[in-house]
C-alpha cells in the first residue's frame, strides 16, 4: 500500500473544499486546512462589471464576424489559392534544382568509361 | 443576447473530462457561438487578473486582450494534452505577466481604491468593509513570491487543479501540490 505525501492529501482536502464539503483530516493536515478555508473564504470571486460585460461581448462579437468575413472571401477568392499554391511548388522546384547543382558540382569529376577503353 | 451563467465560484471538473469541448468545437465552426466560452469564464478570468494586479481597470483591460486572444488562436486549439479552460488560463497568465512587467517600466503600483462596482441598493457599511478586506487580501497576495501567488489565485479564485495549474505555469502537478503546501 502507497502512502500519500502530506502536498498530495492537503490538495485532496482542498478539492473536496473548493466542491463545498467539509473535509474529515487528521491532526497534521488540520492547520494547514483551516488556513486553506481562511483562504478560500477571503479569496472570494470578483465579478466584472456589467457595463465592461456588455462591451467586451459586442467587441467579440464583431471580431468574430470579422474572422468569418476573412475566411469567406479566401473562399470566394480561389485564385488566390491557386496562385499561392502554384509559388509554393515553384519555391520547392527551384531549391530542389539548386541542390542537385550544387550536389554536382562537389562529385570528383568522372572519367567517361568510353574515353578509358581507348 | 445569452445571459451570464451565475456567478461566482464554479464547480470543479473532473479529471480527463473536458465540459467546454463541444462549446469549444461549436466556436470553431462558428466564432459567434464563442460567446458561451465567454460567459462561462469571464467572471473567472476577470477575478484572476484583478488579484494578480490589484486593480479594476488593468484587470479589464487584461481580461479583454484574453479574450481576443482567445478568439484569435481558437482555431489552433487542440484539445489534446490541455483542457480549454487551462489552455485560456494560460492566455490569461501570459496577458497578466505582461501586464505586470508593463506596469514595473511604469512604476506605478497602483493599489485599488474603489474596489467594488456597488450595486443601487447596497449597504454602505458593508461595502466599506468588503474594501477593507479586499486590501488586506491584495497586500498579503503581494507579498508572496510570484509562483506561489499564481498558485493560491488559481487554486482558490478560479478552482483550477493541480494539473490544470501545472499546465497554466509550466510545472509538474507535484510541484504545484508543494508550492501549495509551503
Amino acid at each position: 500500500m502507497t502512502t500519500r505525501s502530506t502536498p498530495e492529501r492537503l490538495d485532496e482536502a482542498v478539492d473536496s473544499l473548493l466542491a463545498g464539503d467539509r473535509p474529515m483530516v487528521d491532526a497534521e493536515l488540520r492547520p494547514l486546512l483551516d488556513v486553506s478555508v481562511r483562504l478560500a473564504d477571503a479569496l472570494r470571486p470578483v465579478p466584472a462589471g456589467r457595463a465592461f460585460e456588455q462591451s467586451l461581448a459586442r467587441r467579440l462579437a464583431g471580431e468574430g464576424d470579422g474572422l468569418l468575413r476573412r475566411a469567406a472571401r479566401e473562399l470566394g477568392r480561389p485564385g488566390r489559392l491557386l496562385a499561392a499554391g502554384a509559388l509554393s511548388s515553384a519555391a520547392v522546384g527551384v531549391t530542389v534544382t539548386a541542390y542537385a547543382v550544387w550536389r554536382s558540382t562537389r562529385r570528383a569529376p568522372a572519367v567517361p568509361q568510353r574515353l578509358l577503353g581507348r | 443576447m445569452r445571459g451570464r451563467p451565475e456567478r461566482g465560484r464554479q464547480p470543479r471538473q473532473r479529471e480527463g473530462a473536458d465540459p467546454d469541448l463541444a462549446a469549444v468545437h461549436a466556436a470553431q465552426l462558428e466564432p459567434g457561438a464563442f460567446d458561451v466560452l465567454y460567459r462561462r469564464y469571464l467572471d473567472r478570468v476577470y477575478a484572476y487578473a484583478f488579484y494578480q494586479l490589484g486593480d479594476h481597470h488593468d484587470a479589464e483591460d487584461a481580461t479583454e486582450r484574453t479574450f481576443m486572444a482567445a478568439l484569435a488562436a481558437l482555431p489552433s486549439f487542440s484539445d489534446r494534452g490541455s483542457s480549454f479552460r487551462a489552455w485560456l488560463f494560460r492566455i490569461a497568465h501570459n496577458t497578466v505577466a505582461n501586464a505586470r512587467r508593463s506596469r514595473f517600466r511604469r512604476r506605478a503600483q497602483p493599489l485599488p481604491e474603489g474596489f467594488e462596482r456597488p450595486a443601487p441598493d447596497a449597504d454602505p457599511a458593508g461595502l466599506v468593509a468588503r474594501a477593507d478586506e479586499l486590501r488586506e487580501v491584495l497586500g498579503a497576495l503581494s507579498e508572496l513570491p510570484d509562483e506561489r501567488r499564481q498558485v493560491v489565485i488559481l487554486r482558490f479564485v478560479d478552482g483550477l487543479s493541480a494539473a490544470e495549474i501545472g499546465l497554466v505555469l509550466e510545472r509538474s502537478p507535484g510541484a504545484v501540490r508543494v508550492l501549495l503546501h509551503r
